[in-house]
């Protein structure tokens, strides 16, 4: 093994350890906050160590989403773009992938008819990550804050479209959704966990996390991406073309959060209906945050916030802990990892004013 | 005639570096002194302590003959000293008004009383003659108009003291011939300037009194009807040629770069060269002497591909390269050291190892179908850092625990590496110890040697003096005069990079 290996694994690990301390903090933090409340102290924790063993299927099954957003973020975060709008592209991904596969033949073979689904969908997300991605190379214009507001547009472009468009007319009510899917659109689930929804989409996350990690450590583009993330000028001088990278890598984040929406269509909803995402773009950013936008890394903090979100779902059907401590939890984590940022800052600062008192 | 401002022995010392060494000077009411000296020589140093930004660590300050103690620019202002800053400090969306009275509006029945504000502003532009629209945005103004608000605004807070930092360096000629007449006319009504400035073509238009300062001291103190430019440029320069590293015989090639009548706009968008032409051939080394700010940035960025040219052509072995992107200028043999090393030239978070590759890391046989060969890099990279001599344990460490010398070095291996045929070297031993100059310069001469081309631009006069065959004079984005090695010394040459004379035109100007 050579040494730039070594020092990876080295780097791995201390950041690993570093993360692992930041989460033990953030659990002591919100189980004193519980505690306070009157609530159960231990609740999160139990609830956490419940979904990585008894209840794993659970964890398997939100984990999925979580990876794949936070992938979604850790390709663009490399280069210094802030894809806030993963939740919009994500809904345009299914509802495209929704549309491909009601209009699919019945008899048409299961895998073909998934890839084709998720192209769909994958395209369809690339497409519209197409829209602040131009915005911002040619106008100038800040990806935060168009991608924030175009996922707005995409919450209401669903609801026209299962309300209009796309209505289950078969359903005699008035259902705000699509009609199911063909069955063999329905994405397998892991029949060692039935009958929970957890499905292969873990492992396709996984499979995603191993082509962009191969991506950005193997890849002529990975260097770019780096190259462009560090210093847009020295990338310029250099010959590569800062704008070029900037829209390769919101294709990448817009395709992958369609594959989002095609998991989350085909394997657990059957069904295009509104609402059916709870935030995954940004949860996805505390989960690349908590990775230090490693893919690698991406896959476990993925799963341990899955284990977060299904322990507190679970949590408040079995107790009383309402389910938004977990939003809770991940505040503080957000607000503790922060503190990495902060504190150098902090003490800096401290030193200077006790220098200049001298 | 009584003193409005003395600065006594003052000095000023900064970790490593003495940025003022025991400088006076003074300047009277109705009086202009003219402070100038090349950059890095203390100017603004002095002002920002008189101005209470910074505080002298050694030294006394007296206005109007008291000893006074001035540790922010509010007493500063307080004082009468008042500042026109380079960079305009004004607010883009408020009023000229506004932004005159901002932090000083009179006030009457607990509202800003417009009425009074605006006529006592009247008064100050007629006394003057420094006529703004009031009801304007800033942003609606041209720079000229901008720098008048600065003085209005400085004269409104009842300044009688005014520094004015470089103030002609954004102006057009026409602005600028304006922008005298006012400094006139606020002499003539008893106030005391200071005018900071390394134009001496200006000094000698205005001032009273110069000093000239290098390296932190002063080089000479002298009355306007003394100094001549010549004598200036002596006093600004100063040193005696010397460090010379044996090269062949000038035998030039055939030509490799041909720039031909280009023009460029600066970052902000105004002309800043003005249809340069020149030409670089095998085995030379040519040298671009001029103050920084005269258009060699953007000489560099037009020939590199980094700017669109608005006008001209840029030829690059013959072959017509003024649109072709920067990849395939590099490709086709040009190199390029940028002046600032570490906002364009190295990505000081990545590794060394990925600042040394950029040439190579998309090329065969270091990478296939886009895919890297992480070995053969590495390998490319540790040849590259014993070559160079990169004082590194490892090529895997960040970029930024290098001195700035050994990063100066990486951006040498990777440019080099690459075999150019042209080198363009821009301040390449800028803030570099004196063994990395030494290397430098003989990697300099070596790439001349091996009859490559050698485009260089440096503020450094004995830089360019010893490495250059020809050496050519840039001053406002124009070229002024081109000498022969040997034809020409460092007086010589700073005459014309100050604007003073220009070859074959009016010699007066």
């Amino acid at each position: 093994m050579n040494k730039l290996m070594h020092k990876r694994i080295a780097d791995a690990l201390n950041i690993t350890v570093r993360q692992v301390c930041l989460i033990l903090v953030s659990l002591v933090l919100a189980s004193i906050f519980l505690g306070v409340s009157g609530y159960e102290p231990l609740a999160i924790v139990k609830g956490i160590i419940n979904g990585l063993s008894s209840d794993i299927a659970g964890t398997v099954r939100w984990a999925a989403p979580l990876i794949l957003a936070g992938l979604a973020i850790c390709v663009t975060y490399k280069a210094e773009v802030f894809n806030l709008g993963v939740d919009g592209q994500l809904y345009m991904g299914a509802a495209a992938g929704t549309a491909v596969a009601l209009v699919l033949p019945e008899g048409l073979n299961k895998a073909v008819s998934l890839v084709i689904v998720f192209l769909a969908a994958m395209i369809a997300g690339a497409l519209f990550a197409m829209i602040p991605a131009l915005l911002k190379v040619y106008l100038d214009t800040n990806e935060v804050v168009s991608t924030l507001l175009l996922n707005f547009i995409a919450v209401l472009f669903i609801e026209y479209l299962v309300n209009g468009p796309m209505m289950d007319r078969t359903a005699g009510t008035n259902l705000n959704a699509s009609e199911v899917l063909p069955e063999n659109t329905w994405l397998p689930r892991i029949s060692f966990f039935e009958p929970s929804s957890a499905n292969i989409g873990f492992y396709i996350a996984v499979v995603v996390m191993i082509v962009i990690a191969f991506l950005f450590y193997k890849t002529t583009l990975g260097h770019e991406i780096k190259m462009v993330g560090s210093n847009p000028v020295l990338a310029r001088y250099a010959g590569m073309k800062p704008k070029k990278t900037i829209l390769q890598v919101m294709a990448i984040s817009g395709a992958i959060a369609g594959m989002i929406g095609a998991i989350e269509v085909t394997a657990v909803q059957h069904r295009l209906l509104t609402g059916f995402n709870p935030d995954f773009g940004f949860d996805g950013i505390v989960v690349s945050l908590l990775a230090n936008n490693n893919p690698i890394g991406v896959v476990f903090s993925g799963i341990f916030f899955g284990s977060l979100k299904n322990g507190g779902i679970n949590m408040e059907r079995l107790t009383d802990v309402p389910s938004a401590v977990t939003e809770i939890v991940m505040a503080i984590i957000i607000v503790t990892i922060s503190a990495k940022f902060v504190l150098p800052r902090l003490k800096a600062r401290a030193a200077k004013v006790k220098k200049g008192g001298e | 005639m009584e003193l409005a401002v003395e600065m006594l022995n003052i000095s000023k010392f900064y970790p490593g570096v003495v940025a003022n060494d025991d400088v006076s000077l003074a300047v009277a009411k109705g009086e202009i002194l003219g402070l100038i000296g090349e950059n890095g020589a203390g100017k603004s140093t002095m002002m920002n302590i008189l101005y209470g930004m910074s505080k002298p660590d050694l030294g006394l300050i007296k206005v109007h003959g008291e000893e006074v103690k001035i540790d922010s620019p509010n007493t500063a202002i307080k004082l009468g000293i008042g500042m026109v800053h380079q960079h305009f400090m004004l607010m883009p969306n408020l009023t000229v008004l506004q932004n005159i009275i901002l932090g000083k509006a009179p006030v009457k029945n607990g509202l800003i009383d417009v009425k009074a504000a605006k006529s006592k502003i009247q008064e100050i532009m007629d006394t003057y003659n420094l006529p703004v629209n009031l009801d304007e945005r800033i942003y609606q103004l041209s720079v000229g108009e901008k720098q008048r608000v600065e003085i209005i605004k400085s004269l409104y807070r009842g300044a009688n003291i005014l520094i004015m930092d470089e103030p002609t360096a954004v102006l057009t000629p026409t602005e600028t011939d304006k922008l005298l007449e006012v400094m006139r006319q606020l002499k003539n009504q008893g106030c005391a300037i200071i005018f900071i400035t390394h134009k001496l073509r200006e000094v000698m238009a205005i001032t009273d009194q110069i000093v000239v300062m290098r390296k932190g001291v002063v080089t000479g103190s002298l009355a306007t009807t003394e100094a001549n430019t010549e004598l200036l440029s002596n006093y600004m320069v100063g040193r005696e040629v010397d460090l010379k590293i044996p090269g062949e015989v000038y035998r030039p090639g055939c030509a490799i770069l041909e720039v031909d009548n280009v023009s460029a706009l600066n970052q902000r968008g105004l002309p800043a060269l003005h249809g340069v032409s020149l030409e670089v051939r095998e085995g030379e080394v040519v040298g671009i002497a001029g103050v920084e700010g005269n258009g060699q940035t953007e000489l560099i960025e037009a020939v590199s591909g980094m700017i669109r040219p608005t006008g001209g052509q840029v030829k690059f072995h013959g072959k017509d390269v003024t649109d072709e992107p920067v990849r395939s200028r590099r490709e086709a043999g040009m190199s390029h050291i940028p002046e600032d090393r570490l906002g364009t030239g190295t990505a000081k978070n990545c590794s060394i190892r990925d600042n040394l590759i950029l040439n190579r890391y998309y090329q065969r046989p270091y990478s296939k179908h886009s895919i890297m060969d992480n070995k053969k890099l590495m390998d490319l990279a540790d040849d590259l850092c014993r070559d160079f001599q990169v004082k590194t344990p490892d090529s895997a460490r960040a970029l930024s625990t290098l001195s700035g010398g050994n990063m100066q070095k990486v951006v040498f291996a990777r440019e080099m590496e690459a075999d150019p045929s042209l080198l363009i070297a821009a301040q390449p031993t800028r803030g570099v110890d004196i063994g990395a100059i030494e290397s430098i310069h003989r990697k300099i001469i070596e790439a001349r040697d091996k009859r490559k081309g050698v485009l260089l631009v440096s503020a450094e006069l004995d830089e360019i003096l010893s490495l250059a065959d020809r050496i050519l004079v840039m001053y406002e984005g124009e070229i002024m005069a081109e000498f022969k090695r040997g034809e020409a010394d460092e007086r010589k040459i700073a005459e014309y990079m100050t604007g003073a004379k220009r070859q074959g035109g009016d010699e007066n100007e």
